[in-house]
């Protein structure tokens, strides 16, 4: 009995451990567009045809002003069905869960915000399925998306650091916050010391979590006037970077004195500029990734411009394949022009 | 005997789980009731329930982690970081990145149970502590992973992904020690009057310092399963989650007070809540709406269960499960230890 028993666990771990599938192996030199995509032969539009934006902090205003707003203006336009889903805070792998679980519902075309290279699973899972998939905002390179559409967050960092030079004079002392952690901003940041370290006389006095919230931003400003007072000027990175740093400064009796650049251009952060309390905004065209990433699922989806007889057949998509959307510097001097619009 | 039934958390909830089932399964025929979405789902939540399993055992004694998020976060990090930037085999740095869980663990039940901090207070503070150590170690994220890394998590097995199979494991295991064995059953005691459980002999301080050091080696287990499910570690890995899973430990039948619940309580109320937004990502039901339906229904589900218990049981309405035991069967225990 004892031995029947034996064989019978034996035999049972044995089937489970062959009926286990392990993961395929990922090779650099991979076939970017081997799966089947599923497209449409007709270039009508069908109203129940699906658009997914899968986001994360969906309430974001900036999101909601821009990316949003444009997507649902395109679905309107187009005549086509658009959603917007992702978890309410910033939380990367419930934006995973949500794109594993838009997957499953199988919509025409997926449009995803590139928010940490984590989301590369989610991303080849959703290739894998036949879905167009576009990233948006910050790419994800080792993911198989279709297309990327966004803004060189290096750049953003430059721009900043050229700014900010040529306002404190070369000069003197700064500092910088954001979201650490987030690849995105790592490479903004990168790209603000790598133009800062050019000029010996300016010292960074530290790198700081804002945490994405204004309250938080404005502690950290006021505590480090308090702790140096000779501060020349501060740079942000994320939307609330900006409002924080700003209301901080004025609390201090600093407008104007202590420079202050960041990213965004929301209606407070354009009305900052203008009071002459921020100096700098380096603005991102966010209408641009979401409008063209949803019309460039579209014209996966209907083949619009079909450049051989099977695209998919020999690894190649009728769209781009990466956009840089470049970026906005808003000064007091053209302020006037974004505060109209 | 539906009387009987809906008296125990884990029955109703099941129930209630299964009726939403239907009528989703009626309301979205095509999408809901696949075997994609339902593994899917499973996936989803299996993470959540690792560490719930381990806050249930926390509550059951009468106490609770809230560095849980932050050691998912850390485990995989460390795990991450070694393999990537010290080329350690992946068993070594598995075993390094538990091996910081447990000791995550061991501070935290050291601190609470033998110098009396405030559990709140210490693991407030300890989630701090792990979350910064977390950007410290995985950075801005830290991907390409060894293949067999990631393979513990994206391998399959029947067609389902692996992590719901460890779910499933654990919640066996441990549902079988806190049912059938002694010393998990001492929870119970600890948790419904701490007192008197030192009085009859039970080392109250020993058990809960084991407590945290089960809890955080769970939340461990699991930070080592989503890195290698996401093929990335990411320093913002299980944020939120404490909360998460402490709102589907009570939705299973525990109570803040300490001293009620049961293991498969763990994974019906993580159910419940990954079945529900599961529901509302097929409906399209915006993500700025989510957390305020979210927050209605368990609301309202935790509203029916008391009505129904309160309906059907006035005499032992919210009773703790150590004062059922027999005082024979208190007995028996102690003679065991």
């Amino acid at each position: 009995m004892k031995r029947l028993s034996t064989v019978l666990y034996t035999t049972c771990l044995t089937g489970l451990l062959v009926a286990c599938e392990l993961p395929p192996r990922q090779h650099s030199g991979e076939k970017q567009t081997a799966d089947i995509i599923r497209t449409s032969a007709s270039t009508e539009v069908d109203p129940n045809e699906e658009y997914v934006m899968v986001t994360t902090a969906i309430n974001m205003p900036m999101y909601v002003n821009h990316d949003q707003a444009a997507f649902k203006k395109w679905g309107a336009a187009r005549g086509v069905k658009v959603s917007v889903l992702g978890p309410a805070e910033w939380d990367v792998p419930a934006q995973i869960e949500t794109i594993e679980q838009v997957i499953a519902t199988r919509p025409a075309g997926l449009l995803i915000n590139g928010t940490d290279p984590g989301i590369t699973q989610a991303i080849n899972k959703a290739v894998a399925a036949g879905i167009p998939t576009v990233v948006y905002d910050s790419d994800i390179p080792g993911s198989r998306r279709h297309a990327f559409l966004g803004t060189d967050w290096y750049q953003i960092g430059q721009m900043q650091g050229e700014e900010m030079v040529k306002l404190i004079g070369g000069k003197g002392k700064i500092a910088y916050m954001g979201i650490l952690g987030l690849t995105n901003m790592e490479q903004g940041f990168q790209g603000l010391l790598d133009v800062i370290k050019k000029y010996p006389e300016i010292e960074v006095v530290g790198k700081f979590d804002d945490k994405a919230n204004v309250e938080t931003a404005a502690k950290l400003t006021s505590d480090l006037l308090a702790a140096h007072p000779d501060l020349s000027g501060i740079c942000g990175f994320d939307s609330n970077s900006g409002p924080g740093m700003a209301l901080a400064v004025k609390e201090a009796g600093k407008a104007g004195k202590v420079k202050i650049t960041t990213v965004d251009w929301e209606p407070e952060h354009l009305q900052l500029v203008q009071e002459g309390v921020i100096q700098m905004l380096a603005g991102q065209k966010r209408e641009l990734f979401t409008w063209y990433g949803a019309q460039f699922l579209f014209d996966m989806v209907h083949s619009t411009n079909k450049l051989s007889a099977n695209d998919a057949q020999i690894g190649i998509t009728n769209i781009p394949h990466t956009i840089n959307t470049g970026l906005i510097k808003i000064t007091k001097e053209n302020v006037g022009q974004f505060l109209k619009r | 005997m539906l009387k009987k039934l809906l008296q125990d958390r884990v029955y109703s909830l099941g129930i209630t789980i299964a009726l939403i089932c239907l009528v989703a399964s009626i309301l979205f025929p095509a999408n809901f009731p696949t075997f994609e979405n339902v593994s899917q789902v499973m996936l989803n939540l299996s993470i959540d329930t690792i560490v719930a399993v381990g806050m249930m055992l926390l509550l059951i004694s009468g106490a609770f982690d809230l560095s849980v998020g932050s050691v998912v976060a850390f485990s995989g990090g460390l795990a991450a970081n070694l393999m990537y930037f010290h080329n350690l085999p992946v068993p070594l740095a598995i075993l390094a990145g538990l091996s910081s869980a447990i000791l995550i663990g061991w501070v935290n039940g050291y601190l609470i149970a033998y110098q009396g901090v405030n559990p709140m207070i210490q693991t407030l503070a300890m989630m701090g502590i792990v979350r910064g150590g977390a950007l410290l170690v995985a950075g801005a994220g830290i991907q390409n992973l060894p293949y067999w890394y990631n393979a513990i998590g994206q391998s399959k097995l029947l067609g389902i992904q692996m992590p719901v199979w460890y779910m499933l494991l654990i919640v066996a295991i441990l549902s079988f020690l806190v049912n059938k064995t002694v010393f998990f059953r001492r929870y119970y005691y600890i948790g419904g009057n701490e007192k008197a459980a030192h009085l009859s002999g039970i080392r109250v301080k020993q058990m809960k310092l084991y407590g945290f050091i089960l809890s955080a080696a769970l939340a461990g287990i699991a930070g080592i399963l989503l890195s290698s499910r996401l093929g990335a570690a990411m320093s913002t890995l299980g944020r939120g989650m404490e909360l998460r899973v402490i709102t589907a430990v009570i939705l299973g039948g525990a109570s803040l007070s300490g001293g009620v619940g049961k293991i498969p309580g763990a994974l019906l109320g993580a159910m419940f809540m990954g079945i529900i937004a599961n529901i509302m990502v097929i409906a399209r039901v915006s993500g700025l709406w989510q957390d305020i339906i979210l927050g209605i229904i368990l609301i309202f589900a935790v509203w029916l269960d008391l009505f129904v218990q309160k309906r059907s049981l006035h005499q032992n309405f919210f009773r703790p499960i150590w004062k059922k035991e027999s005082s024979k069967e208190l007995g028996k225990a102690e003679l065991v230890e």
